[in-house]
This record gives structure tokens, sequence and C-alpha cells, in this order.
């Protein structure tokens, strides 16, 4: 970059404007204090604030995200690291196959999941809304733990788990004092990517959550339909700030390039 | 488990140790595949569950019995026709801007280095994390009426501005959305393109102009045809940024879907533009795959 010439330059520093625009100017206006979104901000407040965080609405569906994207996270983890494991450490015919079954919801449009799990819903009952958000999430955060548990595992060295075995070790215990922390990183990352991918989600939670279920996209959605004063902007730039800071810690323990470029 | 490898490791040492074939006894093997149980179960339920109720849903007749009706509906029906052309053209016109817009964006990416390099990765990264309603109410801000763009407008004696219920709107905010795809795509093959080979085509005397279209850009064509597919799928199953940002004239396939759905209650039209849809992103898959065979085949 350092040697580009000044054209590029230019258009590298105007598209850089482009991705944040939109992003500052909610920031700028959640700091508002008027009764209305308008941009400059006359002064800063943080009245908007207050009000949101003492909505029960929002602070409800805030809660509604966080409890869903940790239990579909948790549960996707739980199933998908044995397989990746037996996967890579095994390659067993059509591991390849397998693997891509695991990754193709990453490539189907979720609002196709969405509908198909209100069908599935309504003829069989998942049980509570709460539940079949959970089905759809877990299936939409399996390709996200299982990508990076999968690139993470391969490179380690297959011999400590079997100096482990020879030296006696059970399966179990090679499994939780060898492999588990070997995977580890790529655990965590993928959890934490998944994480953010169901706190993302929209067209599932807006189709199977009630009222009692809803998420904070879902809940921004809802309210953007009918207002538009400068509480959503303030949601959103909590939304914000969870969604940048998870990506700094993301950073730290693995390097978010490693993950965007084996996207899809 | 895994003693029985590594006394046939020692015996043959030839014996390749990262992939290991296993001589366990046979039901340890048969056990193993119990790992794939969980993960395979659930996706069979509810990620290939949900898409058989949708084709089921799709053939259901109101009678009780199967048949093509709600085919036949969607596909004579001109509104549907056309919502159908729109959402093609739109993904079509999305992904055209965020290839032209995007190539030189991901040529300074794949050729920075160091914090520089690191600051535009974020860039691109960071709003990918920021939810799609919360983006698309930001754009509500800048090109709404009244907004960032009117007000700057009219400061300078401009006409008005106002981009919400319109398909350039609607570009915009989808391009935002999916830049980063595209050149997170181009800029991983970039990268590993050798730049010496650009800098030999300029010392045998071509222009830059030159180099890049004969030498850089067929280089990195695998990743614009990735990025290309990746953008198009995803702006096709793409439905909140239209739904805030447009209106009845801007409707787009999943977004009639959700309408017929909730709206309608006519699950039968739901379902069917469903299949359509899988259809379309599915034959994108296909086509990049068979691409993805072609270029290993000439490789």
């Amino acid at each position: 970059m350092n040697h580009f010439n000044l054209p590029l330059r230019f258009y590298v520093g105007a598209m850089v404007f482009f991705m944040l625009a939109p992003i500052l100017v909610i920031v700028a206006v959640a700091f508002t204090p008027s009764e209305f979104a308008s941009f400059p901000p006359r002064g800063v407040s943080l009245r908007w604030f207050e009000k949101v965080l003492n909505d029960p609405t929002f602070v409800g569906a805030l809660w509604n995200s966080l409890r869903l994207g940790l239990v579909s996270t948790l549960l996707a983890s739980v199933i998908t690291v044995p397989a990746t494991v037996f996967l890579v450490r095994h390659k067993p015919p059509g591991a390849r196959a397998l693997q891509t079954f695991m990754l193709s919801p990453l490539s189907l449009p979720t609002i196709i999941l969405a509908v198909g799990l209100l069908f599935l819903n309504a003829k069989m009952g998942l049980g509570s809304s709460f539940w079949s958000l959970v089905a759809g999430h877990t299936v939409i955060v399996v390709p996200y733990i299982m990508r990076t548990v999968f690139a993470v595992y391969s490179s380690a060295n297959a011999e400590i788990e079997h100096a482990a075995a020879v030296h006696g070790a059970s399966p179990f215990a090679v499994f939780r004092h060898v492999t588990l922390p070997l995977l580890k990183p790529g655990l965590l990352a993928g959890a934490i990517f998944g994480f953010l991918m169901s706190f993302d989600e929209v067209s599932v939670a807006l189709l199977l959550s009630d009222p009692k279920t809803v998420t904070l996209p879902v809940s921004i959605l809802s309210y953007l339909v009918h207002n538009s004063d400068p509480a959503v902007a303030a949601v959103s730039t909590i939304q914000i700030a969870i969604a940048v800071g998870t990506l700094l810690i993301l950073e730290r323990l693995f390097g978010v390039r490693n993950l965007m470029f084996s996207s899809r | 488990m895994r003693q029985g490898d590594i006394v046939e490791a020692v015996q043959n040492p030839a014996m390749d140790s990262p992939g290991p074939t296993i001589h366990a006894p046979s039901w340890r093997g048969a056990v193993r595949w119990l790992l794939l149980l969980p993960v395979v179960l659930v996706l069979v339920v509810f990620f290939i569950g949900p898409v058989v109720f949708n084709l089921v849903e799709s053939l259901r007749l109101p009678n009780g019995g199967f048949g093509f009706d709600a085919y036949r509906r969607i596909l004579t029906d001109a509104y549907f026709f056309e919502v159908g052309l729109q959402t093609l053209t739109l993904a079509a016109v999305v992904t055209v801007v965020c290839l032209v817009l995007g190539y030189p964006f991901a040529y300074a990416v794949a050729r920075s280095s160091g914090t520089i390099k690191a600051l535009l990765i974020f860039v691109l990264v960071a709003p990918l994390l920021v939810n799609v309603v919360v983006r698309s109410y930001g754009w509500m801000i800048v090109m709404g009426g009244g907004g960032l763009l009117d007000t700057a407008s009219r400061a300078l004696g401009l006409p008005a501005v106002n981009l919400m219920y319109s398909w350039l709107g609607i570009v915009i905010a989808l391009v935002h959305v999916l830049l980063p795809f595209m050149v997170l795509s181009i800029a991983s093959t970039l990268e590993a393109v050798d730049l010496n080979i650009e800098d030999a085509a300029s010392v045998m005397g071509a222009t830059p102009l030159q180099a890049l279209w004969h030498v850089t850009i067929p280089m990195s064509i695998e990743g614009v045809v990735t990025g290309c597919i990746i953008t198009f799928t995803l702006t096709v199953g793409s439905f909140v940024t239209v739904m805030l940002l447009g209106d009845n004239s801007t409707m787009v396939l999943p977004l009639l879907i959700y309408q017929r759905l909730t709206t309608v209650g006519d699950w039968g039209a739901a379902a069917a533009l469903g299949i359509v849809l899988l259809v379309v992103v599915m034959s994108l898959l296909g086509l990049q795959a068979a691409f993805r065979r072609r270029k290993a085949g000439t490789a």
C-alpha cells in the first residue's frame, strides 16, 4: 500500500469511508439529544441509551439473543467436535463428502431453512419456540465450528495422541487431555464466530420467535417498521460494540484473515 | 485404541504417520462411526428435514393429494415471474458493481502489508459483524428524506435526495453488505500471484493496464469467479435490506416468500417459491464446482 500510486490510495480511502459510513452515522445518532434522528447531531447525550437500557423489550431481546447464541453454539460444538476428530484422524471412506455435507448449511439461503422449519414445526411440533430456534441456529453454527476445528486439528501432530495411548491412556483420557487441548484454538475461534452468526441471524429468528423469545435483531427490525427515533441507534450501537469487541478477541486468538479466507 | 497402530507403525516404518490406517478390532472401528451420529442426525432432521418439508408442502394440493399446482400457479403468474426476474437482475447488478469496485480494493489488500493490511481487513470484516438490520438503518439515515445526503444536497442548493424505496438505494446498501465477500475472495487468489510475473510483464514493455488485463486478472480468475458466485447467491437469498429500504414495487423472491407465508398464509406458493430459489442457488454452486474441476483438470 505504501508504494501505491495516488489514485489507488485515494480510491482505497474512499472505499474505507464507504464501508464505515453507515456504522459511524448510527453511533453518532445514538448520542443525539434530540427527539428524532438527525445528522450531524446537536450536542451529546446519553438519554437514548438510558431509554433503551430501561426498556424491557430491548433488554429482554438482548438476553434472548445471548441465551440462544450460547445454547446453539454449545450444542453445535458438542455434536461437531467428535465427528470432525473422527474425519481428520481416521479418514473414513466418504470423508470428503461428509465434510461437504457438514459445511453445506452455509450455502442454503436462511429463508428456506426458516420456512422449512416452520412447516416442520407445524406438522411435527418441535415443542417451544426457543427450542425450534435452537434447532435452526445449531444447523447454522455447525459449519463454522467444523471448519476451524478441521483446519487446526489437521495440522496438529497425531504422534502426541499416539504417545499418550502407548503410555496407557484410555481413549477418553487421550481425548480429554491431548486431543481437546490440541484443537482448542480452532474450537474457540469457530465457537466465537458461530456465536456471532447466531447473534446476527434474522430469517429463522423472524419466522420462529414468539413475543417471549424474540431476538435483538428481530426486535430492532420490528421497532424500525413503526418508529425511527434514536433509540434504534442506541440499541444498534450496543450491538456494534458487542460485535466489534468479539471481533477483536477473535483477532487476538486466531487471526480473522484465516477465518474469512476459507469462508464459503 | 491407538496401540495397534503404533505397533504396526514400528514394524512398518514406511507407514505414513499422520494418517494411520486403522487395524483395531472391527467392533471398535464400527463404534468410531458413532462419533458422526449426533451431527449427522441433527443435520438430517433440522437441515435436510426442512428442505424436504418445503418440497412436500410445495406439492400438496388443497384437497389433500399431491401435484404441481403451486408451481403452475407461480410460473404462469405474471407478478411472480416479474419478481423472479427482478431478483436475478438485482443480483446481477450487485455482483457486477461489487466486482468493479472490489477488484482494485482487493489488489490493495493483497499488495499491502503490516498495519495497513490489518486495518484494511478490519474495515472489511467489522461491518460483516454488524447486523444487516442495523446497517440498513444506517443507510436509512444516510439516504432517506431529511437524511445526510438530503441535507447536504439542499445546503448546496441541489435538488432533494431520497433513495428510500428505490432500487438505487437497495443496490448501494447491498453492495455494502456483499463487497467484503467479493474483496476477500479475490484478495486470497491475488496474494498467491507472484509479483515478479507482473514486473516481468512491465519489463517486457507492457503498460500497467496491459499487465493488469493480460497477467494479473487472468491469474486471479478463480477468486473472481468464486467471489461473483458467492455475491450472487447471497444477494438472491437476502431480504432484510430489501424489506427495510424498499416497498412493494421493489419486491424480491425471499421477501415474497416471507410475505406469502405471513400475510396471505399461502403455504403452497411460499414453498414452491422456496424450491425455485433453492434450484437457482444450487445450480450456481454446481457451476462453481464445475469451474473448480475444470481448473483443477487444466492445472
